[in-house]
Protein backbone atom coordinates (compact mmCIF):
# COMPACT_ATOMS: atom_id res chain seq x y z
CA UNK A 1 0.00 0.00 0.00
CA UNK A 2 1.73 3.12 -1.25
CA UNK A 3 1.94 6.12 1.16
CA UNK A 4 1.81 3.98 4.29
CA UNK A 5 4.71 4.68 5.66
CA UNK A 6 6.59 7.61 6.81
CA UNK A 7 8.07 9.58 3.51
CA UNK A 8 11.74 10.78 3.54
CA UNK A 9 10.20 14.38 3.01
CA UNK A 10 10.78 16.90 6.13
CA UNK A 11 7.70 15.98 8.57
CA UNK A 12 7.65 19.64 10.33
CA UNK A 13 7.05 21.52 6.94
CA UNK A 14 9.36 24.94 6.33
CA UNK A 15 8.74 28.00 8.02
CA UNK A 16 7.24 26.11 11.61
CA UNK A 17 9.73 27.35 14.62
CA UNK A 18 10.62 24.70 17.48
CA UNK A 19 8.83 25.93 20.06
CA UNK A 20 8.98 24.35 23.61
CA UNK A 21 6.79 24.30 26.31
CA UNK A 22 7.53 24.83 30.39
CA UNK A 23 6.28 22.09 32.22
CA UNK A 24 5.88 24.34 36.03
CA UNK A 25 3.31 21.41 37.16
CA UNK A 26 2.30 17.33 37.85
CA UNK A 27 -0.88 16.30 39.64
CA UNK A 28 -1.44 12.68 39.39
CA UNK A 29 -3.93 10.29 40.68
CA UNK A 30 -3.20 7.12 39.98
CA UNK A 31 -3.48 3.21 41.40
CA UNK A 32 0.39 3.40 41.72
CA UNK A 33 -0.27 6.33 44.52
CA UNK A 34 -2.27 9.60 44.85
CA UNK A 35 -0.35 12.40 44.50
CA UNK A 36 2.53 13.04 42.12
CA UNK A 37 5.41 11.70 44.73
CA UNK A 38 3.03 8.99 45.86
CA UNK A 39 2.64 7.57 42.39
CA UNK A 40 6.01 8.31 41.02
CA UNK A 41 7.56 6.25 44.12
CA UNK A 42 4.97 3.67 43.57
CA UNK A 43 5.90 2.85 39.77
CA UNK A 44 9.38 3.46 41.20
CA UNK A 45 9.40 0.66 43.87
CA UNK A 46 9.41 -3.13 41.85
CA UNK A 47 8.56 -4.78 45.18
CA UNK A 48 4.93 -2.69 46.01
CA UNK A 49 2.32 -5.10 44.93
CA UNK A 50 0.11 -3.18 42.40
CA UNK A 51 -3.23 -2.42 43.47
CA UNK A 52 -5.39 -4.47 41.44
CA UNK A 53 -8.93 -5.65 42.83
CA UNK A 54 -11.47 -7.90 42.11
CA UNK A 55 -14.44 -5.51 41.40
CA UNK A 56 -18.10 -6.68 42.61
CA UNK A 57 -19.16 -4.83 39.30
CA UNK A 58 -17.35 -6.87 37.24
CA UNK A 59 -18.52 -10.71 38.96
CA UNK A 60 -18.77 -13.48 36.73
CA UNK A 61 -16.68 -11.67 33.79
CA UNK A 62 -13.72 -13.70 32.73
CA UNK A 63 -12.13 -10.21 33.41
CA UNK A 64 -13.00 -9.47 37.40
CA UNK A 65 -10.57 -7.38 38.11
CA UNK A 66 -9.00 -3.85 37.82
CA UNK A 67 -6.05 -1.07 38.57
CA UNK A 68 -8.15 0.89 41.63
CA UNK A 69 -7.50 3.92 43.77
CA UNK A 70 -7.40 3.16 46.99
CA UNK A 71 -6.73 5.44 49.77
CA UNK A 72 -8.86 8.20 47.83
CA UNK A 73 -11.38 10.22 49.76
CA UNK A 74 -13.09 12.05 47.20
CA UNK A 75 -15.67 13.44 49.39
CA UNK A 76 -13.41 14.91 51.42
CA UNK A 77 -11.69 16.39 48.55
CA UNK A 78 -14.30 18.15 47.05
CA UNK A 79 -17.55 18.00 48.85
CA UNK A 80 -20.90 17.03 48.11
CA UNK A 81 -22.00 19.99 46.11
CA UNK A 82 -19.67 19.58 43.88
CA UNK A 83 -19.37 15.57 43.67
CA UNK A 84 -22.82 15.52 42.62
CA UNK A 85 -21.77 16.85 38.96
CA UNK A 86 -19.14 14.49 38.35
CA UNK A 87 -18.50 10.88 37.60
CA UNK A 88 -15.84 9.55 38.99
CA UNK A 89 -13.43 10.09 35.33
CA UNK A 90 -14.12 13.73 36.04
CA UNK A 91 -13.72 13.69 40.19
CA UNK A 92 -9.65 12.65 39.49
CA UNK A 93 -9.52 14.98 37.27
CA UNK A 94 -10.20 17.98 39.53
CA UNK A 95 -7.93 16.28 41.83
CA UNK A 96 -5.19 15.83 39.87
CA UNK A 97 -5.56 19.61 38.41
CA UNK A 98 -5.54 21.08 41.74
CA UNK A 99 -2.15 19.44 42.77
CA UNK A 100 -1.09 20.53 39.06
CA UNK A 101 -1.64 23.79 39.56
CA UNK A 102 -0.46 24.10 42.99
CA UNK A 103 2.72 22.18 42.16
CA UNK A 104 3.25 25.04 39.65
CA UNK A 105 3.16 27.92 42.10
CA UNK A 106 -0.01 29.44 40.36
CA UNK A 107 -2.97 30.90 42.30
CA UNK A 108 -5.99 30.91 40.19
CA UNK A 109 -7.56 33.96 42.02
CA UNK A 110 -5.18 36.20 40.64
CA UNK A 111 -4.07 34.58 36.76
CA UNK A 112 -5.17 35.78 33.76
CA UNK A 113 -8.20 33.52 33.64
CA UNK A 114 -8.84 34.44 29.98
CA UNK A 115 -5.12 33.41 28.82
CA UNK A 116 -6.09 29.84 30.48
CA UNK A 117 -6.67 26.87 29.14
CA UNK A 118 -7.56 23.14 29.35
CA UNK A 119 -7.41 20.05 27.67
CA UNK A 120 -8.11 17.18 28.71
CA UNK A 121 -8.33 13.60 27.41
CA UNK A 122 -10.77 11.16 27.81
CA UNK A 123 -11.97 7.37 25.87
CA UNK A 124 -14.79 7.12 27.76
CA UNK A 125 -15.89 9.71 29.85
CA UNK A 126 -18.71 9.22 32.45
CA UNK A 127 -19.53 5.35 31.70
CA UNK A 128 -20.61 3.97 34.81
CA UNK A 129 -23.25 6.62 35.37
CA UNK A 130 -24.29 6.00 31.91
CA UNK A 131 -24.48 2.23 32.57
CA UNK A 132 -26.32 3.00 36.14
CA UNK A 133 -29.07 5.10 34.19
CA UNK A 134 -29.53 2.57 31.46
CA UNK A 135 -30.12 -0.06 34.16
CA UNK A 136 -32.70 2.51 35.90
CA UNK A 137 -34.52 3.17 32.71
CA UNK A 138 -34.88 -0.94 31.81
CA UNK A 139 -35.75 -1.87 35.88
CA UNK A 140 -37.95 0.55 37.02
CA UNK A 141 -39.07 3.01 33.90
CA UNK A 142 -38.50 6.07 32.33
CA UNK A 143 -39.05 8.60 34.69
CA UNK A 144 -36.35 6.76 37.29
CA UNK A 145 -34.17 8.07 35.02
CA UNK A 146 -31.29 10.93 36.41
CA UNK A 147 -31.67 14.13 33.88
CA UNK A 148 -27.73 14.73 34.87
CA UNK A 149 -27.18 11.82 32.03
CA UNK A 150 -25.83 14.09 29.46
CA UNK A 151 -23.35 16.33 31.77
CA UNK A 152 -21.96 13.70 33.63
CA UNK A 153 -20.92 11.06 30.74
CA UNK A 154 -20.02 13.17 28.33
CA UNK A 155 -16.29 13.16 27.81
CA UNK A 156 -15.81 16.75 27.74
CA UNK A 157 -16.68 16.54 31.59
CA UNK A 158 -12.98 16.32 32.77
CA UNK A 159 -12.44 19.40 30.88
CA UNK A 160 -15.40 21.64 32.47
CA UNK A 161 -15.39 20.51 35.81
CA UNK A 162 -11.43 21.84 35.77
CA UNK A 163 -12.28 24.72 34.30
CA UNK A 164 -15.06 25.76 36.74
CA UNK A 165 -13.08 24.39 39.75
CA UNK A 166 -10.17 26.49 38.79
CA UNK A 167 -12.29 29.49 37.31
CA UNK A 168 -10.64 28.85 33.83
CA UNK A 169 -12.10 31.22 30.93
CA UNK A 170 -9.89 30.35 28.13
CA UNK A 171 -10.48 27.25 25.96
CA UNK A 172 -11.07 24.20 27.48
CA UNK A 173 -12.10 21.18 25.74
CA UNK A 174 -11.54 17.59 25.16
CA UNK A 175 -9.68 15.18 23.53
CA UNK A 176 -11.24 11.59 22.77
CA UNK A 177 -8.20 9.45 20.35
CA UNK A 178 -9.32 6.08 22.42
CA UNK A 179 -6.29 5.38 24.62
CA UNK A 180 -3.91 8.15 23.04
CA UNK A 181 -6.09 10.39 24.35
CA UNK A 182 -3.72 11.76 27.06
CA UNK A 183 -0.76 12.43 24.42
CA UNK A 184 -2.66 13.81 21.86
CA UNK A 185 -4.02 16.62 24.71
CA UNK A 186 -0.77 17.79 25.64
CA UNK A 187 0.43 17.67 22.12
CA UNK A 188 -2.81 19.46 21.44
CA UNK A 189 -1.41 22.08 24.31
CA UNK A 190 1.27 22.34 23.09
CA UNK A 191 0.04 23.58 20.12
CA UNK A 192 -2.02 25.91 21.12
CA UNK A 193 0.80 27.51 23.35
CA UNK A 194 2.84 27.54 20.12
CA UNK A 195 -0.13 29.23 18.48
CA UNK A 196 -0.18 31.78 21.28
CA UNK A 197 -4.02 31.12 21.91
CA UNK A 198 -2.91 31.11 26.07
CA UNK A 199 -0.13 31.29 28.00
CA UNK A 200 -1.05 27.93 30.45
CA UNK A 201 -2.60 25.03 29.67
CA UNK A 202 -3.75 22.41 32.17
CA UNK A 203 -3.33 19.40 29.95
CA UNK A 204 -3.44 15.11 30.10
CA UNK A 205 -6.18 12.70 30.75
CA UNK A 206 -8.64 11.26 32.99
CA UNK A 207 -10.42 7.78 33.24
CA UNK A 208 -12.74 5.50 35.36
CA UNK A 209 -14.15 2.83 33.43
CA UNK A 210 -15.87 0.35 36.25
CA UNK A 211 -18.20 -0.50 33.71
CA UNK A 212 -19.71 -4.03 33.39
CA UNK A 213 -20.68 -3.21 30.01
CA UNK A 214 -17.71 -1.92 29.26
CA UNK A 215 -15.21 -4.77 30.36
CA UNK A 216 -17.80 -7.58 29.19
CA UNK A 217 -17.17 -6.24 25.47
CA UNK A 218 -13.68 -5.84 26.30
CA UNK A 219 -13.51 -9.54 27.34
CA UNK A 220 -15.42 -10.90 23.85
CA UNK A 221 -12.97 -9.00 22.21
CA UNK A 222 -10.02 -11.02 23.82
CA UNK A 223 -8.01 -7.93 24.25
CA UNK A 224 -8.03 -7.85 28.21
CA UNK A 225 -5.77 -10.35 30.63
CA UNK A 226 -8.55 -13.35 32.17
CA UNK A 227 -5.27 -14.47 34.35
CA UNK A 228 -8.17 -13.97 37.55
CA UNK A 229 -6.20 -16.42 39.42
CA UNK A 230 -3.01 -13.82 39.65
CA UNK A 231 -4.34 -10.54 39.15
CA UNK A 232 -1.82 -9.08 40.34
CA UNK A 233 0.57 -10.32 37.65
CA UNK A 234 -1.87 -10.32 34.95
CA UNK A 235 -0.44 -6.65 33.25
CA UNK A 236 2.98 -8.00 32.05
CA UNK A 237 4.10 -5.59 29.41
CA UNK A 238 7.09 -7.38 27.13
CA UNK A 239 6.58 -11.04 29.04
CA UNK A 240 6.44 -13.84 27.33
CA UNK A 241 3.80 -14.70 28.73
CA UNK A 242 1.45 -11.58 28.44
CA UNK A 243 -2.40 -12.14 27.35
CA UNK A 244 -3.53 -8.90 27.45
CA UNK A 245 -4.13 -5.54 28.78
CA UNK A 246 -5.58 -4.62 32.29
CA UNK A 247 -8.04 -1.44 32.90
CA UNK A 248 -7.21 0.87 35.19
CA UNK A 249 -8.31 4.09 36.98
CA UNK A 250 -6.64 7.28 37.09
CA UNK A 251 -5.72 11.07 35.80
CA UNK A 252 -2.63 12.78 34.86
CA UNK A 253 -2.46 16.40 33.97
CA UNK A 254 0.28 19.19 33.23
CA UNK A 255 0.61 22.64 33.79
CA UNK A 256 2.36 24.09 30.50
CA UNK A 257 3.37 27.92 30.16
CA UNK A 258 4.96 29.40 26.90
CA UNK A 259 8.38 29.37 28.47
CA UNK A 260 8.65 33.13 28.62
CA UNK A 261 5.68 33.71 30.63
CA UNK A 262 7.26 30.81 33.18
CA UNK A 263 10.18 32.64 33.35
CA UNK A 264 8.90 36.15 33.74
CA UNK A 265 6.86 34.56 37.13
CA UNK A 266 10.34 32.75 38.51
CA UNK A 267 8.34 29.36 37.92
CA UNK A 268 10.43 26.42 38.21
CA UNK A 269 10.19 24.09 35.32
CA UNK A 270 10.08 20.47 35.55
CA UNK A 271 10.94 19.61 32.06
CA UNK A 272 10.09 20.99 28.77
CA UNK A 273 8.16 19.33 25.72
CA UNK A 274 9.54 19.82 23.08
CA UNK A 275 8.00 17.68 20.25
CA UNK A 276 4.88 16.62 19.37
CA UNK A 277 3.69 14.32 16.52
CA UNK A 278 0.29 12.37 15.66
CA UNK A 279 -0.55 9.82 12.87
CA UNK A 280 -3.45 8.06 11.38
CA UNK A 281 -3.03 3.93 10.71
CA UNK A 282 -5.85 4.11 8.60
CA UNK A 283 -5.70 0.35 8.71
CA UNK A 284 -8.13 -1.14 11.61
CA UNK A 285 -10.72 -0.20 14.01
CA UNK A 286 -8.56 -2.03 16.83
CA UNK A 287 -5.29 -3.67 15.63
CA UNK A 288 -2.43 -1.49 15.23
CA UNK A 289 -0.41 -1.53 11.99
CA UNK A 290 1.11 -4.79 11.86
CA UNK A 291 4.29 -2.96 10.77
CA UNK A 292 4.10 -0.33 13.25
CA UNK A 293 4.26 2.31 10.54
CA UNK A 294 1.56 4.53 11.87
CA UNK A 295 2.95 4.97 15.22
CA UNK A 296 6.94 5.30 13.37
CA UNK A 297 5.13 8.28 11.72
CA UNK A 298 4.07 9.84 14.88
CA UNK A 299 7.26 9.56 16.34
CA UNK A 300 9.51 10.90 13.54
CA UNK A 301 7.13 13.72 13.28
CA UNK A 302 7.92 14.34 17.09
CA UNK A 303 11.92 14.23 16.51
CA UNK A 304 11.30 16.25 13.96
CA UNK A 305 9.50 18.98 15.54
CA UNK A 306 11.60 18.70 18.75
CA UNK A 307 14.80 18.95 16.39
CA UNK A 308 15.79 15.74 18.22
CA UNK A 309 17.58 12.74 16.72
CA UNK A 310 16.81 9.89 17.62
CA UNK A 311 19.95 8.11 18.91
CA UNK A 312 19.51 11.13 21.72
CA UNK A 313 16.75 9.75 23.08
CA UNK A 314 17.64 8.33 26.23
CA UNK A 315 13.88 6.84 28.07
CA UNK A 316 11.09 5.61 26.33
CA UNK A 317 7.70 5.71 28.80
CA UNK A 318 6.12 3.31 26.12
CA UNK A 319 2.80 2.46 25.39
CA UNK A 320 3.40 -1.33 27.01
CA UNK A 321 -0.27 -2.34 27.19
CA UNK A 322 0.46 -5.91 27.59
CA UNK A 323 -1.20 -7.73 24.84
CA UNK A 324 0.78 -9.63 22.33
CA UNK A 325 0.52 -7.43 19.33
CA UNK A 326 1.36 -4.37 20.88
CA UNK A 327 4.25 -4.64 22.84
CA UNK A 328 6.08 -6.58 19.81
CA UNK A 329 5.08 -3.83 16.85
CA UNK A 330 6.21 -1.01 19.39
CA UNK A 331 9.15 -2.46 20.54
CA UNK A 332 10.03 -3.22 16.76
CA UNK A 333 9.58 0.42 15.75
CA UNK A 334 11.14 1.88 18.26
CA UNK A 335 14.55 0.30 17.57
CA UNK A 336 14.39 1.34 13.93
CA UNK A 337 13.62 4.77 15.01
CA UNK A 338 15.84 5.08 18.17
CA UNK A 339 18.49 2.35 17.87
CA UNK A 340 19.24 0.30 21.09
CA UNK A 341 20.61 2.65 23.82
CA UNK A 342 16.75 3.79 25.13
CA UNK A 343 15.99 2.50 28.47
CA UNK A 344 12.34 1.56 27.59
CA UNK A 345 9.62 0.86 30.16
CA UNK A 346 5.86 0.30 30.44
CA UNK A 347 4.61 1.81 34.12
CA UNK A 348 1.21 0.46 33.02
CA UNK A 349 2.31 -2.72 35.40
CA UNK A 350 1.59 -0.34 38.06
CA UNK A 351 -1.11 1.91 37.04
CA UNK A 352 -2.94 -0.48 34.70
CA UNK A 353 -3.93 0.63 31.29
CA UNK A 354 -5.72 4.00 31.62
CA UNK A 355 -7.00 4.01 28.28
CA UNK A 356 -7.77 7.65 27.69
CA UNK A 357 -5.63 8.78 30.43
CA UNK A 358 -2.61 7.00 30.10
CA UNK A 359 -1.05 9.18 27.85
CA UNK A 360 -1.44 12.32 30.81
CA UNK A 361 -0.08 9.53 33.77
CA UNK A 362 2.91 8.50 31.75
CA UNK A 363 4.08 11.59 30.22
CA UNK A 364 3.95 13.03 33.95
CA UNK A 365 6.20 9.99 34.91
CA UNK A 366 8.21 10.85 31.83
CA UNK A 367 9.03 14.35 32.96
CA UNK A 368 9.67 13.03 36.68
CA UNK A 369 12.49 10.50 35.34
CA UNK A 370 14.13 13.39 33.24
CA UNK A 371 14.21 15.42 36.52
CA UNK A 372 14.86 12.33 38.47
CA UNK A 373 17.54 10.49 35.91
CA UNK A 374 15.84 7.38 36.76
CA UNK A 375 13.65 5.25 34.56
CA UNK A 376 10.92 3.15 36.41
CA UNK A 377 11.11 -0.67 36.58
CA UNK A 378 8.20 -2.70 34.33
CA UNK A 379 7.28 -4.85 37.07
CA UNK A 380 5.89 -8.25 36.08
CA UNK A 381 8.12 -8.94 33.36
CA UNK A 382 9.58 -12.03 34.55
CA UNK A 383 10.35 -13.91 31.34
CA UNK A 384 11.49 -11.35 28.68
CA UNK A 385 9.71 -11.87 24.93
CA UNK A 386 12.90 -12.91 23.25
CA UNK A 387 11.24 -11.57 19.99
CA UNK A 388 11.33 -7.67 21.98
CA UNK A 389 14.40 -6.05 20.33
CA UNK A 390 14.45 -3.22 22.75
CA UNK A 391 16.43 -3.14 26.27
CA UNK A 392 13.38 -2.83 28.44
CA UNK A 393 14.20 -1.93 32.70
CA UNK A 394 12.69 -4.82 34.83
CA UNK A 395 13.14 -5.67 38.86
CA UNK A 396 14.05 -2.66 39.99
CA UNK A 397 14.55 1.65 38.73
CA UNK A 398 17.49 2.11 36.78
CA UNK A 399 19.76 5.20 37.05
CA UNK A 400 20.96 7.02 33.94
CA UNK A 401 21.93 10.07 32.03
CA UNK A 402 19.55 11.58 28.91
CA UNK A 403 18.17 14.85 27.92
CA UNK A 404 15.38 13.64 26.24
CA UNK A 405 12.94 11.28 26.30
CA UNK A 406 9.93 9.70 24.55
CA UNK A 407 6.47 8.82 25.17
CA UNK A 408 4.43 6.92 22.61
CA UNK A 409 0.71 5.69 22.53
CA UNK A 410 -1.32 3.92 20.09
CA UNK A 411 -5.53 4.10 20.43
CA UNK A 412 -7.93 1.77 18.66
CA UNK A 413 -8.99 3.30 15.45
CA UNK A 414 -5.47 4.13 14.38
CA UNK A 415 -4.97 7.16 16.55
CA UNK A 416 -1.17 7.42 17.20
CA UNK A 417 0.96 10.16 18.78
CA UNK A 418 4.39 10.59 20.07
CA UNK A 419 5.52 13.27 22.75
CA UNK A 420 9.39 14.39 22.86
CA UNK A 421 9.98 15.57 26.30
CA UNK A 422 13.26 17.34 27.41
CA UNK A 423 15.74 18.51 30.86
CA UNK A 424 14.29 21.60 31.38
CA UNK B 1 -39.89 12.85 59.53
CA UNK B 2 -42.32 16.34 58.43
CA UNK B 3 -42.00 16.80 54.81
CA UNK B 4 -39.78 20.04 55.78
CA UNK B 5 -36.98 17.68 57.53
CA UNK B 6 -37.30 15.34 54.56
CA UNK B 7 -36.32 18.10 52.08
CA UNK B 8 -33.73 19.68 54.46
CA UNK B 9 -32.47 16.29 54.62
CA UNK B 10 -31.75 15.84 51.04
CA UNK B 11 -30.68 19.14 50.39
CA UNK B 12 -27.91 18.73 53.07
CA UNK B 13 -26.79 15.39 51.80
CA UNK B 14 -27.31 15.23 48.55
CA UNK B 15 -26.59 18.70 47.62
CA UNK B 16 -24.43 20.03 50.26
CA UNK B 17 -26.53 22.62 51.31
CA UNK B 18 -26.00 24.78 54.42
CA UNK B 19 -28.67 23.69 56.83
CA UNK B 20 -28.92 27.20 58.14
CA UNK B 21 -29.61 28.76 54.70
CA UNK B 22 -32.84 26.73 54.23
CA UNK B 23 -35.57 28.60 55.73
CA UNK B 24 -39.22 28.91 54.08
CA UNK B 25 -38.87 32.28 52.44
CA UNK B 26 -35.70 31.25 51.08
CA UNK B 27 -35.63 31.81 46.91
CA UNK B 28 -34.09 28.11 45.74
CA UNK B 29 -31.87 29.74 43.28
CA UNK B 30 -29.89 31.55 46.75
CA UNK B 31 -29.23 27.69 47.74
CA UNK B 32 -27.51 27.22 44.17
CA UNK B 33 -30.16 25.03 43.03
CA UNK B 34 -30.98 25.46 39.32
CA UNK B 35 -33.43 24.09 36.62
CA UNK B 36 -31.27 20.94 36.74
CA UNK B 37 -30.75 20.65 40.40
CA UNK B 38 -34.54 21.45 40.51
CA UNK B 39 -34.99 18.09 38.84
CA UNK B 40 -32.66 15.90 40.23
CA UNK B 41 -34.04 17.16 43.76
CA UNK B 42 -37.56 15.66 42.17
CA UNK B 43 -36.43 12.62 41.34
CA UNK B 44 -34.91 11.93 45.11
CA UNK B 45 -37.99 13.76 47.02
CA UNK B 46 -40.37 10.93 45.01
CA UNK B 47 -37.74 8.39 45.25
CA UNK B 48 -37.77 9.08 49.60
CA UNK B 49 -41.45 10.10 49.94
CA UNK B 50 -43.00 7.68 47.03
CA UNK B 51 -45.21 10.20 45.94
CA UNK B 52 -45.26 11.22 42.04
CA UNK B 53 -44.20 14.92 41.71
CA UNK B 54 -44.96 14.92 37.83
CA UNK B 55 -47.07 17.67 37.43
CA UNK B 56 -45.46 19.65 39.75
CA UNK B 57 -44.53 22.90 38.24
CA UNK B 58 -41.27 24.72 39.98
CA UNK B 59 -38.96 27.07 38.82
CA UNK B 60 -35.48 28.21 41.07
CA UNK B 61 -37.77 31.38 41.85
CA UNK B 62 -39.74 29.62 43.88
CA UNK B 63 -39.12 29.63 47.80
CA UNK B 64 -38.26 26.58 49.93
CA UNK B 65 -41.85 27.26 51.73
CA UNK B 66 -43.46 26.89 48.18
CA UNK B 67 -41.46 23.71 47.73
CA UNK B 68 -42.79 22.40 51.20
CA UNK B 69 -46.09 23.25 50.48
CA UNK B 70 -45.88 21.30 46.83
CA UNK B 71 -44.90 18.31 47.78
CA UNK B 72 -46.96 18.10 51.38
CA UNK B 73 -49.99 18.38 48.91
CA UNK B 74 -48.77 15.72 46.89
CA UNK B 75 -47.42 13.47 49.82
CA UNK B 76 -51.11 14.22 51.78
CA UNK B 77 -53.10 13.32 48.53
Amino acid sequence: MSGRGPSTRTLTPPGIEPFDAAVTGIGLVTAAGVGARAAWDGVCDATAAPSVLHRKELAGLPCDFMYTITGLDTDAALGVAALRLMDRFSQLAVIAAREAVADAGLDPAVWDSGRVAVVIGSAHGGLPFYDAQHAALTERGARRVSPKLAPLTVVNGAASSVAMDLGVHGPSQAVSTACSSGTVAIGTAHQMLRAGACDIVVAGGAESVCSRLLIASACQMRAVSTRRDDPQAACRPFDTHRDGFVVGEGAGLLVMERPEHARARGATVRARVTGYGASSDAHSAVAPDPDGLGIERALRTALADAGVDGAEVGHVNAHGTSTVANDLIEATMLRRVLGEQPLVTSTKAMTGHTLGAAGGIEAALTVLALQHQLVPPTVNLDAPDPGIPVEVVTKEARRSTFDHAVKTSLGFGGHNAALVLSRA
Amino acid sequence: MSTSEEISALLVTRFGTDPDAIRPEVPLRQLRLDSLALEELRLLIEDRMDIDLEDVVLSSRDTVGRLVAAVSSKAGA
